[in-house]
């Protein structure tokens, strides 16, 4: 027993030991080359252009040693090719460093090629074994998503961390891969992502901003929606976090604008669908909650709650009817999802409406109820600094 | 070699559980797509009425395993009938689970290393743990693994509540169909029918005779585990995305963020996934080897297994790519042969005839 014993007992730690490691996967952390964000763009001649942003550990200035002249954090490469692994390949080329995808925040989709459709680079979003779901999917307005890339943010090291703490703090619409592509595959949905552009801040300083979405049907770009309608599409969406609204109670005069602000506390939207002689009918309601931050106007308002309930209602009544009519005769793109509320609350109905829905949207009627309750007024009546007449 | 029921109970969960949840998602969620919870529910059914028959077939000769027994129920020939066809499903089961083994592994982890190299840790390891004691180190692992497992099912899970939404599930009913729910409770069912090896493990209990409620509340357990992830996985990924994927509960796991800096909890579902496999793979090998020993009165079951472990090393290189090997076998065998026949026909037969034969002595 014994002799042979031990030389099984060595074989078996050997290979234990060479395979167990799995040393054909085996990374260095300085053989990869760290992709933080990606951008995808159509060039002239009708190719992908794929821009990464990657992270340059030698250039991230460690607490101790700051100040100094720092080196560039981030390293910007773009390269263009037939699909997307094509020009992946030429980038490899280029770089040293094996081209690591496990950390890609962000993927911004250039204007140009989001309106052409690209499909043929999604699908090797999900495939790779190291792309992750959660990357936050953006397009850009305007301009080209390598420009994105390319810009510098100051209030953060790597830039692309900027993209992903605005997105992921949500002030405007954030979406992840997964989300955007499970849109794209269902019937009654349309995709949107959030719209960023650079902006100029004077002295050459430069900031990112996410103002607008990005408006799909189904893999195609076709417009943007920005400012109440934004906001009107958010709250619809169940969406509408730390979201401000202003509106006016009082034609303006010499002291004041006659405005009233209020921050949302919480909205509840509601959609319910009905067919009625084969045609989709669709109401919303929305329930909002909210309290006054600011009143520009020479009201109490501990006695005109009622009245400034009423106006808000009805301004968010107009701003969504107008909103998602907007969405069905412009763009003609369900991005609310109606048609996932009729699947669900009309299922044997949708079976056969739901290879024509995106015909049937923009002819549906909707309808738009809301209802506003103010909790809080803040600490003052009337505003304080005004003389009492 | 004795096991206590506890351990029996064990087995037959592990056997169950990781494999189930990480191969049989697909099928099922194609056919029943948001349904797909009652498709458990209804192979559950099944299965509880596949241990019923198992576990009464066993009692007819609790000292024996089903090499023995089908020959005692059945006389010699037509009983060795039976246990071939037997053979053929373990035989085919072991090179199949380690090829499947493989290949999520390369899939999801480790795409650069060569097969071998994997397969061969794992035989390895089944080898020497079935070597070393039989069903008796095999059943002491599994009951060191079972909680582990449960732990990071439970954990996956919770960690995926922030990503659920609810509508998914709806509308119920309305786009599959009884015909499509049936359906998507086979291949499920066919992998939750692992009970079926009772009837080996059975003769090795210390109380033979005491062993079928372990049994059953190792497949109960393992359907309640199955069914709540299933059920995650639907409401977290969603029906349009998770039917495309190879393995659903996997990509689960991937999309696990929390609070902002906990990311990525793969890991997690792999140790699941070895774990189980590691299991799954060491009871079959032990199956395999000790029921071909009876079978062909070899008298040392272990030296079998050193002419096992490389036929189905070999046999593991046979798909030639990864629908091959798990959705062609599962759609193709396990499911329309292996469901009826070897999980239910037989010890239906076995049953009906052995009674029949204690009612006349």
């Amino acid at each position: 027993m014994t002799l042979s014993r031990i030389w099984v007992g060595c074989l078996t730690l050997i290979a234990c030991l060479g395979f167990l490691t799995g040393c054909w996967d085996r990374t260095e952390m300085d053989d990869l080359a760290l992709v933080m964000a990606s951008g995808l763009d159509l060039s002239e001649d009708g190719r992908v252009e794929i821009t990464l942003q990657i992270a340059l550990p030698t250039g991230i200035p460690s607490a101790l040693q700051s100040g100094g002249k720092a080196a560039k954090p981030v390293l910007v490469v773009s390269a263009k090719g037939k699909d997307s692994i094509d020009a992946l390949d030429r980038l490899q080329q280029q770089l040293s460093r094996r081209i690591n995808l496990g950390h890609r925040g962000i993927i911004v989709v250039g204007e140009k090629y989001a309106r052409r459709g690209f499909d043929q680079v999604l699908d090797t979003l999900l495939r790779s074994p190291e792309s992750r779901y959660n990357s936050y999917i953006v397009t850009a307005y305007g301009t080209t998503a390598k420009k994105i890339l390319e810009a510098p943010y100051l209030m953060e090291i790597i830039p692309s961390i900027g993209i992903n703490k605005l997105q992921y703090s949500d002030f405007s619409l954030s979406v992840k891969t997964d989300k955007f592509i499970d849109a794209l595959a269902s019937f009654g949905k349309s995709p949107v992502t959030g719209a960023i552009k650079i902006m100029k801040q004077g002295a050459g300083q430069q900031t990112y901003i996410i103002d607008k979405a990005a408006v799909y049907k189904r893999n195609k770009l076709v417009g943007f929606l920005s400012g109440k309608e934004l906001k009107a599409f958010r709250l619809v969406a169940g969406r509408s976090r730390d979201m401000k609204l202003t509106t006016q109670m009082e034609p303006p005069k010499k002291e004041y604008k006659g405005t009233v602000t209020i921050r949302l506390l919480k909205a509840t939207p509601k959609i319910r669908t009905e067919i009625k002689n084969g045609n989709p009918e669709v109401s919303v309601s929305l329930n909002a909650l909210g309290s006054i931050l600011s009143n520009d106007t020479s009201m109490d308002m501990s006695k005109v709650i009622p009245l400034v309930e009423k106006k808000f209602a009805a301004d968010l009544q107009e701003e969504i009817t107008k909103t998602i009519s907007h969405t069905q005769k412009k763009f003609k793109s369900d991005i609310f999802g109606f048609g996932n509320r009729i699947h669900i609350e009309h299922p044997y109905a949708w079976k056969k409406m739901k290879e024509d829905w995106d015909e049937l949207y923009p002819k549906a009627s909707v309808q738009v109820k809301t209802v506003m309750v103010l909790e809080r007024v803040g600490r003052t009546q009337a505003p304080a600094h005004q003389q009492k007449k | 070699m004795k096991v206590t029921g506890m351990q029996v109970f064990w087995m037959i969960f592990i056997m169950d559980v990781g494999m189930t949840l990480i191969m049989t998602l697909t099928p099922s969620l194609q056919a029943a797509k948001q349904d797909v919870w009652i498709s458990i529910l209804v192979a559950g059914c099944i299965i509880l009425f596949a241990t019923l028959l198992v576990t009464n077939a066993a009692l007819l000769h609790p000292d024996q395993t089903l090499i023995q027994l089908s020959q005692t129920v059945l006389g010699k020939w037509i009983g060795k009938v039976v246990v071939v066809v037997y053979l053929v499903q373990w035989y085919t089961i072991l090179p199949i689970v380690l090829r499947q083994f493989i290949d999520v592994v390369h899939i999801l982890i480790l795409p650069a290393t060569p097969k071998a190299a994997i397969m061969l840790i794992m035989l390895l390891l089944i080898g020497y743990a079935t070597y070393s004691g039989g069903i008796v180190s095999i059943a002491r692992c599994s009951e060191v693994l079972g909680p582990i497992i449960i732990l990071m099912v439970i954990l996956v899970v919770v960690a995926s509540i922030n990503h659920a939404d609810l509508k998914y599930l709806l509308p119920v009913y309305a786009d599959s169909g009884m015909m499509n729910i049936v359906k998507g409770a086979l291949p499920p069912a066919s992998y939750l029918g692992h009970s079926v090896e009772y009837l080996m493990l059975a003769s090795f209990l210390y109380q033979p005779r005491k062993g079928a409620p372990y049994a059953f509340w190792g497949v109960i357990a393992a359907t309640f585990f199955v069914l709540i992830a299933m059920l995650m996985a639907t409401v977290s990924i969603g029906t349009n995305l998770a039917p495309k994927m190879w393995y659903p509960f996997f990509e689960m796991s991937r999309k696990i963020s929390l609070f902002g800096f906990i990311e990525n909890f793969d890991p997690l579902t792999i140790v699941i996934w070895v774990a189980s496999v590691f299991i799954k793979l060491a009871i079959y090998l032990f199956i395999t080897s000790y029921g071909t020993a009876q079978f062909l009165n070899i008298k040392n079951w272990k030296t079998l297994i050193f002419f096992i472990a490389p036929v189905v090393m070999a046999f593991a290189y046979f798909p030639q790519n990864v629908s091959e090997a798990t959705a062609n076998y599962l759609l193709n065998y396990w499911v329309p042969y292996a469901l009826p026949i070897n999980m239910i026909g037989l010890p239906l037969l076995l049953l009906i005839v052995g009674k029949i034969r204690m009612a006349k002595n």
